[in-house]
This record gives structure tokens, sequence and C-alpha cells, in this order.
């Protein structure tokens, strides 16, 4: 089934598409023959902390009671490719998918694929990463205003002047975009910043010291670091370049990085900053909804109300809190070296959305015990703004896109 | 390119007699531009900020091109068989993994350990070795196939989030210092001396030479062309290892993809650094140049304050302005200038 | 174009007349296909639908028209990486352009492949000309190239045509226009083989002083095959935009192993001399569908490349296998 009709007005087809799912979607007898939710976990490839623990909360979710008995869960890595991305999303459909809980490779490739699976009754929901197809939903902290709010963080600590880094993401990626026009925003606003050296990262903590390595070679008296996430490779190689000196930095949510904040040696080697950006969290957010929206429990949202802000996460460095158990418990957002390694990223945790994980969940994909799933509380949907090219194609940014919500500024330009 | 024998391609135009100086010359001559070339970039980069150009800046240079170098050589060796490895990205990833699992954050048993997980890396290079020697599938199916494999194996053993500590004693190396220089630049000294006798001049490195150039004319001569090019890949498999290893201890810890920066960039060095892909020439020096070469290139070019765009677009038209430099031909054309001028 | 080829020239290959040639160089992989095909057919039986057909045939066929223009580059001894920076920056110049409807669609295809040649051209001056290895200077184009993508389009977006996004994607008459497209690669192959330049082309990569000693221009040759390579990529970056919708400066970075992988997989030999254009393109296919197949058996999640490297070796010591025993008999 082929369709040719030319998108000639959005507001028409976006109204054809709605009456089709809300057509196609009868909740009652799309499952599996066994009676399960037929539930696909789509991933782009598993090859890091954060990967492979947003893939372990919902792997955990799904094997808590009630979900153990009524979803049938089945994990697809399609590697980086996004050609193999679209194979995997036409063979889930075809198998008659009820849900896919997806990292989307691509923001725009994949848009076909989800609209012809939306027209066979299948929801998709997208986790961290966006794509700009309307029928889909996206849960997400890509507009939450990472890049913004941790650049004025740098930027009160630098008392608004000195030399920085901006350590990026992937080149290319709208993600990536999206945070450094955020941070450039408040940088442009301050001329007493100067930034020093830009490089690409590729969010991982090994990229992350070796290009850092090669920009302090050029400056080795840079005053600040923002980073996106690899951040502790960056505090890796101020430390080899030259042992008693560390700069303020911001960055992403590695346990690492947040234990390095919390540490008085390094507080009084010159480090400072807040930890904030992308949680794993977000997968599990969005299992939970997409179940109790095919449960009947909740209404389907209408078609451009489909981007879901996920809170961005903020610790400062004052606010680092160790955890004596194996979740987030009485405030505590950090846990000791010996129980995960540094590149952990330890936002797999909310206390209000997910009671039900613990550290074996983030770990090993395994259920804790004794819980049962809790529905979520009524207003835990927040509707995200529109942001162009990431989680929709024709539409406005809001004039105040980058407005501060975190963090006010200290310093005047 | 370069015909599939280059020597027979000289002798068009140099005496026969001469051949084998005039080659060597050049070779040399070769190696020696790469080194001019990167103390230039080396200078040049002054311009772009004055903490470049230093001592700081070619400390830096030796320390994170020692990681390329030691996989480079591996690479280097399977090249001059005439093979290819594209197994490197996760045997690095193997080492790793291995390293911090095993050694799990202590000293104890690394003197055991470190041979220990060279051996298995070395052992998978065997396997992709006899593959290709014994069944005949084409290096290239064959050292994906085997990369894949093993870094499907890692990920499925680790479930996404490799987990352990480098030992301690590794990693204080990384970050120690012996007479004022870091000790990894150090062992990078050692292991380009070591790479180049064995590479160079000794009767393995000649044999693997002699097998690249022609494998039927090797096995005449009494050599294991199958044997020989099978050691080839299991050194490149331990050096990926090692790499690692050393990878780990760097970072304090594995990460499934930290060999993936290491695949194009271990065979460009080897090829900058004038060896032929087809096999039978090269030198591990002209490769140490290469990745020499690469490392101060990426340093400069991550100071430069112009968008990633140009940034990459600079990067390719400089590696390909030392192409056109490196060239025989040009070398060739200097030495018979300079003669008619001597 | 590409359809008057196609329309031309498809009873001819109907007549099959050239059964000995196809099964020296691409009936093995084509056998490979088959079975796989049949594994996932039984497996999967929604696999004949039209529909699903139509999905895999537009899913293949970026990889397919790469794979193909990269064994041109292969034949003659050569290798050619610069597939990955041609495809980017193709498909990031399609979804800047704006342009509507066929004719916007053709004049997409004129500017790609002008870039593709262009670009090609640049590989066979470096090469044939300067004398550099391929491998090297390929690698210094393809940075370029993605340089030069980056800085077209920062973020995967823009706008395809629809014309492209929806007929190019479609069926004409019930035959998917992806079969047309494959089908003429393959008649064009099968006619390139047989002039002066195919036959070159082979020879170059047999035995280059020979050829260059029986007469034959041997710069030349290597020369257009980077051109005709550079054509292909051209062609699989516009195909890979009408699929997608949208252009993005990373989209050739997955072809670079993959497009390879192809050609050795359809059995032509790295160093040059043996195989051809249309095993690459079942040898490209064979990747796709291997995909397909995996999904189907539902081993698709950590071990699945375990299962992905054994088919691969697999596959090639079957074609192996099957080779051997071909010659035995004659043999005996």
């Amino acid at each position: 089934m082929t369709s040719k009709s030319k998108t000639g007005s959005a507001i028409l087809a976006a109204f054809v598409g709605t009456t089709m799912l809300a057509g196609a979607m009868t909740p009652a007898d799309a499952k599996t023959a066994d009676g399960k939710w037929l539930i696909y976990l789509s991933l782009s490839y598993s090859g890091n902390s954060w990967q492979s623990e947003a893939a372990n909360i919902v792997k955990a979710l799904a094997k808590t009671a009630p979900y153990n008995e009524t979803v049938e869960l089945v994990e697809v890595i399609s590697g980086t490719d996004p050609q193999a991305q679209i194979s995997d999303y036409e063979s889930m459909i075809a198998a008659g998918a009820d849900g896919v809980v997806s990292f989307p490779i691509s923001s725009t490739a994949l848009n076909r694929v989800v609209r012809r699976g939306c027209q066979e009754g299948t929801l998709f929901f997208m986790y961290d990463a966006t794509v700009t197809e309307q029928c889909a939903y996206n849960v997400s902290y890509i507009t939450s205003g990472f890049g913004e709010n941790s650049a004025q963080a740098l930027v009160n600590e630098l008392g608004g002047k000195g030399k920085i880094f901006l350590s990026r993401g992937v080149p290319g990626n709208s993600v990536d975009e999206r945070h450094t026009n955020g941070a450039m925003h408040i940088f442009n606003q301050y001329p007493g910043i100067e930034i020093a050296a830009e490089y690409y990262s590729y969010w991982d903590d090994r990229t992350t010291q070796q290009e850092t390595a090669k920009a302090l070679a050029a400056h080795p008296d840079v005053d600040g670091i923002w980073a996106q996430a690899g951040e502790y490779g960056a505090i890796q190689a101020l430390l080899q370049a030259n042992p008693d000196r560390l700069v303020p930095m911001t960055g992403e949510n590695s346990n690492g990085f947040r234990l390095a904040l919390a540490n008085p040696d390094y507080q009084a080697k010159g480090l400072a900053g807040v930890s904030a950006g992308s949680p794993p969290a977000q997968s599990g957010f969005a299992f939970k909804l997409m179940m109790e929206i095919l449960e009947g429990k909740r209404e389907p949202l209408a078609e451009g109300e489909r981007n879901i802000q996920y809170p961005l996460p903020w610790v400062p460095a004052d606010a680092v809190k160790l955890c004596e158990g194996d979740a987030f418990e009485n405030g505590c957002n950090a846990f000791p070296e010996d129980k995960v390694p540094s590149s952990f990223v330890t936002e797999v945790f909310n206390p209000e959305l997910l009671p039900e994980l613990s550290l074996a969940s983030a770990l090993d994909g395994q259920p804790t015990e004794g819980a049962t799933i809790q529905a979520l509380p009524a207003d835990a949907v927040q509707k995200a703004p529109d942001a162009p090219g990431i989680n929709c194609r024709q539409c406005e940014a809001p004039e105040d896109i980058y407005a501060l919500t975190k963090i006010e500024p200290t310093v005047q330009p | 390119m370069t015909g599939p024998h280059p020597a027979a391609e000289l002798s068009d135009t140099a005496a026969k007699d001469t051949r084998t100086a005039q080659k060597v010359s050049s070779t040399t001559v070769a190696v020696l531009a790469i080194y001019g070339l990167v103390a230039v970039l080396i200078l040049a980069s002054r311009a772009v900020s004055p903490s470049l150009g230093g001592l700081s800046q070619i400390e830096t240079v030796f320390y994170l091109s020692a990681f390329l170098v030691f996989c480079a050589f591996g690479q280097g060796l399977v090249i001059l068989v005439r093979g290819l490895d594209l197994s490197i990205a996760s045997m690095i990833t193997l080492g790793a993994i291995l390293s911090t699992t095993l050694m799990g954050g202590s000293n104890d048993g690394l003197l055991y350990l470190v041979p220990a997980i060279l051996l298995v890396c070395a052992m998978v290079g065997v396997v992709s070795g006899i593959g290709i020697t014994f069944f005949a599938i084409p290096p290239f199916i064959m050292t994906m196939a085997v990369g894949i494999i093993v870094y499907s194996l890692c990920l499925g053993v680790t479930g996404g989030t490799p987990r352990g500590f480098p030992s301690p004693m590794l990693r204080e190396f990384m970050q120690d210092r012996f007479v004022g220089i870091p000790s990894p630049v150090w062992l990078l000294g050692l292991f380009v001396i070591l790479g180049t006798v064995l590479q160079g001049y000794s009767s393995l490195g000649r044999k693997l030479t002699a097998v690249g150039n022609n494998p039927a004319a090797a096995h005449v001569a009494g050599l294991s062309a199958r044997r020989l090019t099978i050691l080839a890949y299991a050194i490149s498999a331990a050096c990926a290892g090692f790499t690692g290893i050393l990878l780990a201890a760097y970072s304090n810890g594995a990460t499934l993809r930290m060999g993936d920066a290491y695949l194009l960039p271990s065979i460009a060095a080897v090829v900058v650094g004038g060896s032929s892909i087809l096999g039978g020439r090269g030198s591990f020096l002209g490769t140490v140049g290469g990745a020499l070469l690469l490392t101060t290139l990426s340093t400069i070019l991550s100071a430069l304050g112009i968008g990633q765009g140009w940034k990459t677009i600079t990067e390719g038209l400089v590696i390909l302005a030392a192409l056109i430099l490196l060239r025989d031909e040009v070398f060739t054309a200097l030495q018979t200038r300079f003669r008619r001028t001597a | 174009m590409t359809n008057q080829l196609a329309m031309s020239t498809a009873p001819h290959s109907r007549r099959l007349p050239n059964l000995k040639v196809l099964a020296e160089s691409a009936l093995l992989i084509v056998l490979i296909y088959a079975v796989m095909a049949v594994v996932y057919v039984s497996v999967q039986p929604s696999a004949l639908s039209p529909y699903a057909i139509e999905a895999l045939l537009n899913n293949s066929l970026p990889l397919m028209l790469a794979a193909a223009g990269a064994t041109f580059v292969i034949l003659q001894g050569g290798f050619d990486l610069s597939v990955a920076g041609i495809i980017s920056l193709v498909n990031v110049v399609i979804a800047v352009m704006p342009v509507d409807g066929p004719l916007g669609a053709l004049a997409n295809l004129g500017v790609a492949l002008s870039i593709g040649i262009a670009v090609g051209a640049v590989n066979g001056f470096l090469v044939a000309g300067l004398r550099i290895q391929a491998i090297a200077a390929t690698l210094a184009t393809m940075i370029v190239c993605q340089g030069a993508a980056l800085l077209i389009l920062g973020a995967p977006g823009g706008y395809v045509p629809d014309f492209m996004v929806y007929d190019l994607t479609g069926s004409v008459f019930g035959v998917p226009v992806a079969l047309v497209i494959i089908l003429a690669v393959i008649a064009l192959w099968s006619l390139y083989r047989r002039t002066d330049a195919g036959r070159n082309l082979l020879a170059v990569g047999q035995d280059r002083k020979a050829a260059g000693l029986s007469g034959i221009n041997v710069e030349r040759t290597e020369f257009f095959s980077f051109v005709w390579a550079g054509a292909f990529y051209a062609l699989a970056a516009y195909m890979l935009a009408a699929q997608t919708s949208t252009g993005s400066p990373s989209a050739g970075e997955p072809f670079l192993l993959l497009s390879f992988a192809a050609v050795a997989l359809g059995g032509t030999a790295f160093g040059g001399g043996r195989g051809g254009v249309t095993a690459s393109l079942f040898g490209a296919a064979t990747l796709t569908l291997m995909q397909k197949v995996l999904f189907a058996l539902g081993v698709s999640s950590f071990y699945t490349g375990v299962i992905q490297g054994l088919i691969m070796i697999l596959a090639v010591l079957f074609a192996a296998a099957v080779r051997y025993a071909v010659r035995s008999r004659r043999v005996a």
C-alpha cells in the first residue's frame, strides 16, 4: 500500500492521519496471539553506557509486574545506519507491532516508515533523540535548554570573561547543533568570553580526553570548558596536562563527573560547575506512557501535540549527594566509585515517574524485587516547544527558545 | 596507484644495476621527507597559536600518536603481505575490555594478564589468518566479519556496559614522567626501535616483504607464505589489543566503541608513510611518520578558529598536498636534477 | 533516461544470451541471494506482498548502486574510499536545491551526476595522472567532500521534491521503479563489458604491464573507472535522498565499509581483473536482505553480529566451494 497522497496541505494531512490512526487504534484487539502486547525496543547501537542503560530500563520495566504478564518485549539493535533502522521498522510493522519504543538514528530519514507505521496502527515512541514526523511521540529533554543553561552556569563561574573550549558532540547532528546554538546564544552576549577551541568529541569519554589534550597543547591557559557528554574525559585531560590545575566546567551526567564535582581536592584545584544533560530515564518514561495509552488508561494526544518534554536534570557541585542504596533516595544523585564505572550515566532514576527502578535495572535490565508498575502522575506530560528540524518540520521556534530556566545570570555582559 | 610490482616498474626507467640503490635511497628520502613535513607543520603552527610549535605540543603529538603507531605497526605488516586488517577497531575494544574486567582495578596478576590478553588477541588474528590463507577468503571480508563477531561478543558479554577499571599501576604509567618525558613516549620510542628492526632488518621482516612482493616466488624460495601471512595477522591483532590495554589505562575504563577512531587512521598512516597498499613495500619508520603527520595536523586543526566544515576540508587538502609532495616521481625528479647540476 | 535504457534492453536480457558469462561472474551470489530469500519468505510469508517487495528494493537500492560504482574501480585494481564523501555531499546538495516536480527531480539528477563525475575525475587525475596510491588519494577526497557537505548542511534536514520521494520510490505499471533501475544497471553493465573500454578495464586489472604493452591506455582506463564510480555514487545518493526524503551531512558514512563488503561478497577480486557489476549488485542486495532475515529469525539483539559475521564468511566459503567443485569436475 503506497501512499501517493502528496501532502498539499499539512493540516489536511495531519487531520487524515489522526483519523486513520484513531480508526486503526482499537487497543483491545491489537495483541499478539498469546494475548500480550507486542512491543519492540529499537536501538541505534548499544555501544556506550548511555545507550545500554536506556535499553536496560525498558527491559527491567517490561519484566516488572504486571507488564511481565502482558508485554512481549523484543529488542532490536540496528547499528548506526539509518537504512538498517528503516528496514527494521518495516519488519516490525509487518510483524504487527503494537508499539515501538526507539532511539531513532536520524531525525528525518525515518519519517516515511514511521508515518506508514502510524497508519498501520503501530504507536511510535522516540526517546532522547527525536523524529520530525508528527504522528510519532517524542519524549526528550532536548528542548529543555541544556545548552543555554549550562553555558550561563559556566559564564557565572568565570565572572563573565575568559578563554573556553567547546567540547561538542557529533558533527552534522541536530542535537549537537541545538545544544551548541543555545550555548552560543549565551556566550555571544559576553564579549569577555573567548572560544579558544571548538572540537567534536562524539559524546565519548576517551575521544573527549584526546581532543581536549590536543586543544590544551595550543591553549594551556584555558579558563573553562563547556562540554557535552564525555565530560569526564576533559577532567582527565586537564589533570594529565597539569596535575595541579583544574578549571570550571559544565558537562552531562556521568558518575565520574559528578564525583569529581563533589571531590574537595578537585574543588581546591579549581573545578566548579554543573552536571546536566541527557537522562537515560527518558526511555522508561516513554515506555510507561506508551503502555498507558495502549491500555486505554490515558487518552492519545493529538498529532502536533506529541512532543513531550523531559525535565532537564540540574546538579551543581554543591548539590551532589552520594547514594547509600541502589536507587535515588532522599535526594541523592551519584554513586560511590566502586559501584559503577565512571562512564555510568547517573540520571537513570526518577522517583516520581519511575519509582520501580534500582541500580540492577540500569546495569543489567533486572526488575526490582517486589516492585510493581505505578501509574504515571496525571500531570506527567509536559508539552515541548517546537524545535524546527528536531521535533517538527514546517514550524517556527518560539521567540524565547533560549530563555534560561535553571539559573540566573550573576554577571552582566 | 602504483603497480603490483613497483620494483619491476622502476626497472623500465632505471638501469638494472642501479635499481636497488636508487629504490633504497628514494625510500629513505621519502621517509625523511615525511618527518620534514611534520617539522614544517609544527613550526607553521605558531601562526595559529603562540603556544603551539613548542615542546609541549611536540610532547602531546608524540603521546597521542603512540596509540595510533602501536596499531598501525600491525596494520603495516598485514598490508606488507597484501592484506588489510579491518578487525583492528574491535580488537582494540577487546583488549581494553579484557584488561578492565580481568584486572578489576588491582595490580595482582598484571604480569601474566597482559601477555594472556595479547595471546587471546593474537589467537583471534590467527583465525583471521587461517580463513584468509587456507580458505582463500578475501582479507576484506574475513577481517570485517571477525571484527563484527568480536564486537558483538563484547557487546553481549558486557551487556553494553563494560565494568571494571584498569590496573592502577598501568594507569600511573600512563600519567608518569621519566626524565621529564611522559613514560608512554619512552614506550613509543622503544616500540619504534623494535618495530623498525623487526620489519626492516630481521629475517622475519625480509621474509614478510618477500611474501608480499611475490607469494609464488617466496613459496619457491622455501618460505611458507601461509604461515607468514597468519603470523602477520596475529601480530596485528596483538598490537591492536596492546593499544586497547593502554587506551583503557589512559582513559580509566573501557567503552565498546573506543577502537572505531583508529581503523581508517591506521590504514592512512601506513599508506601516507609510503607503503604500497598492494604489498611488498613499506617501512615502519614511514608509518610512524605518517601517524605523526596525522596527529600533528589534527592538533593544529583543533586550535584553528574556523567551522568544522572548513576544518575537515583543510585536513583533506593537507593530506592531499602531503601525498602529492611525497610521490616517488618527485624524488626521482629531484634526484635527476640534483645529479645534473652536480 | 534510465527508463528508456531499461525499455530498450529489457527484452534483450530476457532472452539471456549471456548466460555463460553470468554463470562465471554473478550466478553464485544470485544463488546465495535466492537461498536467503527462500529462508526469509518461509519464515515471513508476508514478505511476498507487493508492498514488502517494493520496500525491500527501495531499501537495497542505494547500497546496490554504491557497490556498482565501487566495482568499476576495484576491477582495474584500485580502491575508492571517496564513496562516503560523495554520497554525503550529493545527498545534502539535493536537499538544499529549491526545485520541485518531475523537472526539479531531473535537475537534481543532473546536479548530482555532475558532482559525482567531477569528484570522480579529480580522483582519476590524482591516481592516473599524479600516480598517488588510490586508497590514499580517495581518502583525502573523501575527507574534503565530507567537509563540504557539513558546510552546505550543518544538520540533517532540507527538502526533497515530492516527485522523487513518492514517484521514484513507487511503481510504474505495477513494476517498482527501483527494479527498473536495477535492471537498467545490469543491462548497462552487460553492454559496457563488451565494449573496448569494458574489456580494457578487466585487462588492466589482470595485468597492468601486459595491458600497457598490448596498447591499452592504462591511465585512461584508470581515470574513467573513477569517473564511472563517481557517477554511480551520485546516483546512490540521489536514490537515498528519495528514500529518506531529506539530506544528511553524514549520509555516506555507513556506505564506506558496506559497499566494499558487497563487492567482495559478489566475488569481485580486490586487486582487480575478476568480477563484475551485476555480482556486486546482488552482493549489496544480500547484505540488505540479511538484515531482514536476521529480524525474521529473531536473532536481532546483542549477538546479531555473530550471526552476521558468520553468514558473510559462509557466503564466501560457499561460493569458493562451488567454484572448486565446478573446476574439479572440469578436470575430471
